[in-house]
């Protein structure tokens, strides 16, 4: 068990670090208002992105130094990278977790460590609504689920992987590699318009607000607007996955209609063996 | 701006599914312990009534227009409600079915005709789908429920495998849907469907678009079972009860293809990507021509009637991706044909699998082939519709498989300097194949004699549907031009 | 080089859910206990999410927040479901390792 503390640990220690190195860039980047950090390229005078759907629009008539936030520039700075490559590690470290370790409950603690790293690279990309939902749904509710299934089977310890060759092995992992290599260069050298490069601007809201990009406000306003639509769908999903996981897991009863085994064999069946047809009255 | 009331007019098919799943859900609390018969009423009462909604909506709309409906989130047009109404049609079979399947095979569960209808209503949201969003959730919807359902005989062992590997391979091309998804939207920096096209042409990223395409091609190929990733079909068809197997092969089946319209045919088709720069279409035809023979092959071997309709399906899975290949070469007639092919297909398949589960009784479920020796003479009705449904699978001339599979390959035909005649070639070599093993199993009912004595399940659901269905796919075969002129084709 | 470590752009964040991506890919192929092929299922989930934010991000459009919301409703659904199969065919057979699952034979 002192590995995932360990690891749970360090965490904690880079949150901790990452915390405090992020005011050091703030305090200084507040000042410069208008200015983008150094190292940024020079094409940024296109500011409005050019129009996303909906009713939700960028609204070019916002004044530009309006700052809600404070965070005028986009990732930059060094306490920005400290911050992202912290996180980007315990998400990746937390993976690695899940996929290589034996026994179940450190693997779904390397879990709740690699969505803690994701909700916070979320918040990087501005989606402050989704990181609280990321943290709150995967890594309290799901995760939980399976804390409690993993206890219900009460059998912690399994084989870690398939019993394939080591010739099996070698090729699917050079496979892997070699794909991951390809999306690797192909996301790196991806093209990215110049209005990408700032900080989001504010967004006009239908009612005539003024809500940050990202924010609840924002989302609520598309998820209401354009996405109400599979907003009231996903209730049908729900209702099939709660009614269907009842209905699978439920406890047998002797009386509830059904029948003994009925997964009789083939081959017994097909040799002509009297079949046992058991509960009917 | 995205709510019109007016619009829930067009989507009266889907939500009398919907309504009446839910309703199904709170009716099976009242109905503990009790004969599920009524609950199946009530059920293919709700599919009739969304057919009926269906068609009527169909005659609404002349051949290629289109009314965009919730912000764009679906589409309504005349394939959407034709498959709407062939996704009705083979619900209410399923419904029908089952009643007597559950008592026989001893898996009462009251939940399963709520599940269905919810998992039909997401097949219906595919069939409408005009944007990623409802793409990934209609597939989700109807997968969720198929998994649910697939593993309701709870005390079977093979039906909870089943459930799980299909269950897990499932949930793994989510993964790879999404994913694909994601990187289509940073090309395109749209979800809609219908702006795709023009978003796509003006891309600085073309590089996603393909790895997008593969990984979608990927994610599909599981969902329809195509040969590189079919392996999970044979099993999960054998351990799913009989009435589920038929819907998994019919409604799911079709409604990933109906996806696959909108998504290849429509948001990446026309002369974008699909063989420029090795986009989509040409990893897409290969996998067709290795589904298409591989799933012939297999079959051949089987001595399982259920694990050799799996392969049997997972082979027209090939010949329905050749008609989204040709669709989105730029066929003209590719989605009428499509639509016409996934018709004549659920029809023979819902048939087929109301006879096995005709055959089948008392917990038994005489899969093998030997087990069908002497139908024909006891069970003659029982036998001619399996032949009529197997013949129609093979594509021989009176039934409607014929003329799909004419109809398919000749718009394959149409692609521009006959880029896909390889593929049709193959897909006509093997229909002679298929002809093989399918008269194997009409071979045993004719020619054999029964080595035991036979009970099948008897219903007047389960009867109904073995009559329907084979004189629709007759009717199909001789009439093809009142469909067509439905379909718009 | 110093650009790469300090100036974090979307590549970063691209590659970074590329990687998440391909972990959970690698777990579903070796790893043969559906529990953890169900998380690994997870982390490609999120990934794709990364990937739709960061990329929502830089078309500066909210539409792919809410779809990312949506998929992890669908997640959450997709979990319960898949747990509660693993309790089904744990009751029957005590394992839920994918390799023993040997009841339906080729």
């Amino acid at each position: 068990m002192s590995i995932q503390k360990a690891f749970l640990f360090l965490l904690a220690v880079a949150i901790a670090l990452g915390a405090l190195v992020a005011d050091a860039p703030e305090a200084t980047a507040q000042p410069a208002t208008a200015q983008p950090a150094a190292g940024q390229p020079v094409q940024l005078h296109v500011v409005p992105s050019d129009g996303p759907r909906g009713g939700v629009t960028v609204n070019p008539t916002i004044d530009p130094d309006r700052n809600l936030h404070g965070d005028r520039v986009e990732s930059h700075g060094k306490g920005m990278a400290l911050l992202f490559w912290v996180f980007a590690a315990a998400s990746i470290g937390g993976a690695l977790f899940v996929v290589t370790r034996r026994n179940l409950i450190a693997a779904v603690m390397g879990m709740v460590g690699s969505f803690l790293g994701i909700a916070a690279v979320y918040m990087m990309l501005y989606a402050h609504f989704l990181a609280v939902v990321q943290m709150l749904v995967y890594a309290g509710a799901i995760m939980v689920l399976f804390v409690f299934v993993i206890m219900i089977l009460n059998r912690p310890e399994d084989e870690p992987v398939a019993p394939t060759g080591h010739v099996g092995q070698v090729v699917g992992g050079i496979a892997i590699l070699y794909l991951l290599f390809r999306l690797g260069m192909l996301l790196a050298h991806v093209h990215v318009p110049a209005s990408a490069q700032l900080a989001p601007p504010p967004m006009q809201l239908p009612g005539g607000e003024v809500a940050d990009w990202g924010t609840v406000k924002a989302v609520g306003s598309d998820l209401f607007s354009g996405g109400l639509f599979p907003f009231e769908a996903i209730s049908i999903l729900l209702l099939i996955s709660v009614v269907g996981a009842i209905a699978i897991a439920k406890p047998l009863k002797d009386d509830d209609g059904e029948d003994a085994d009925l997964g009789e064999d083939l081959a017994t069946a097909a040799s002509g063996a009297p079949h046992t047809d058991g509960g009917h009255a | 701006m995205s709510f019109e009331a007016g619009d829930l007019g067009w989507l009266v098919p889907y939500l009398i599914l919907a309504v009446v799943g839910m309703v199904l859900v709170l009716a099976e609390a009242f109905f503990k312990g009790r004969d599920h018969t009524s609950l199946a009423g009530l059920a293919v009462a709700g599919c009739v009534a969304s057919g009926v909604a269906s068609i009527v909506l169909v005659r609404q709309l002349a051949g290629s227009e289109q009314h965009m409906l919730l912000g764009s989130m679906l589409v309504a047009d005349r394939t959407s409600y034709v498959l709407s109404a062939l996704f009705a049609f083979t619900t209410a079979a399923c419904a029908l079915i089952s009643p007597a399947h559950q008592k026989e095979h001893g898996w009462k569960i009251g939940e399963y005709y709520g599940v269905l209808l919810l998992s039909a209503s997401g097949c219906v949201m595919l069939a409408h789908a005009a944007n990623m969003v409802t793409v990934f959730l209609g597939i989700e919807t109807m997968s969720i429920g198929v998994y649910v359902m697939t593993a309701m005989r709870r005390r079977s062992r093979r039906g909870n495998e089943a459930a799980m590997k299909y269950f897990l391979i499932g949930a793994f091309a989510t993964g790879f849907l999404m994913y694909g998804m994601a990187l289509i939207y940073g090309a395109s920096g749209t979800l809609s469907l219908v702006e795709m096209p023009a978003a796509i042409a003006r891309t600085h990223n073309p590089g996603l678009v393909i790895a997008g395409g593969f990984l979608l091609v990927v994610a599909f190929g599981f969902k329809v079972a195509a040969v590189p990733f079919h392996m999970w079909a044979p099993d999960a068809y054998e351990g799913a009860p009989t009435p589920v197997t038929g819907f998994m092969a019919a409604a799911v089946k079709s409604a990933a293809i109906a996806a696959m319209i909108r998504v290849f045919g429509t948001a990446l088709g026309g002369d974008i990507t699909p063989f420029g720069a090795l986009g989509w279409a040409s990893p897409l035809v290969v996998i067709a021509a290795i589904t298409i023979t591989i799933g012939n092959i297999t079959a051949v071997r089987q001595d399982n009637v259920k694990r050799m309709l799996a392969y049997s399906s997972i082979s027209h899975a090939g010949v329905l991706l050749v008609g989204v290949c040709a669709m989105g070469l730029g066929s003209s007639s590719a989605q009428a044909s499509l639509v016409y092919y996934l018709i004549a297909y659920s029809v023979a398949t819902m048939g087929v699998f109301a006879v096995v589960s005709y055959v089948g009784s008392r917990g038994r479920e005489r899969l093998l082939v030997d087990d069908w020796g002497g139908l024909a003479s006891q069970h003659p009705g029982a036998a001619l519709a399996m032949t009529i449904c197997l013949l129609s699978f093979g594509g021989m001339p009176p039934t409607g498989g014929f003329f799909a599979k004419f109809y398919l390959f000749k718009s394959a035909m149409d692609v521009y300097s006959g880029q896909l005649l390889w593929v049709v070639v193959i897909g006509v070599v093997n229909s002679a194949i298929s002809i093989y093993y399918y008269l194997r199993i009409v071979t045993a009912m004719y020619f054999r004699d029964s080595t035991q004595p036979m009970a099948p399940t008897r219903s007047a659901g389960l009867l109904f549907v073995m009559a329907a269905c084979p004189l629709l796919v007759l009717e199909l075969g001789l009439m093809p031009g009142f469909w067509l002129k439905l379909i718009g084709g | 080089m110093g650009d790469l470590v300090f100036d974090i752009g979307y590549g970063h964040f691209l590659v970074l859910a590329a990687v998440l991506f391909v972990i959970g890919m690698a777990g579903v192929l070796i790893r043969r206990n559906a529990l953890i092929i169900l998380m690994s299922v997870e982390l490609m989930l999120n990934a794709a999410n990364m990937t739709l934010l960061a990329f929502s991000r830089m078309w500066g459009d909210l539409s792919a927040h809410t779809f990312a919301l949506i998929v992890i409703a669908v997640a959450a659904a997709e979990a319960a479901v898949g747990l509660a199969i693993v309790v089904a065919v744990f009751r029957g057979r005590r394992n839920v390792d994918v390799d023993r699952l040997t009841a339906l034979r080729h």
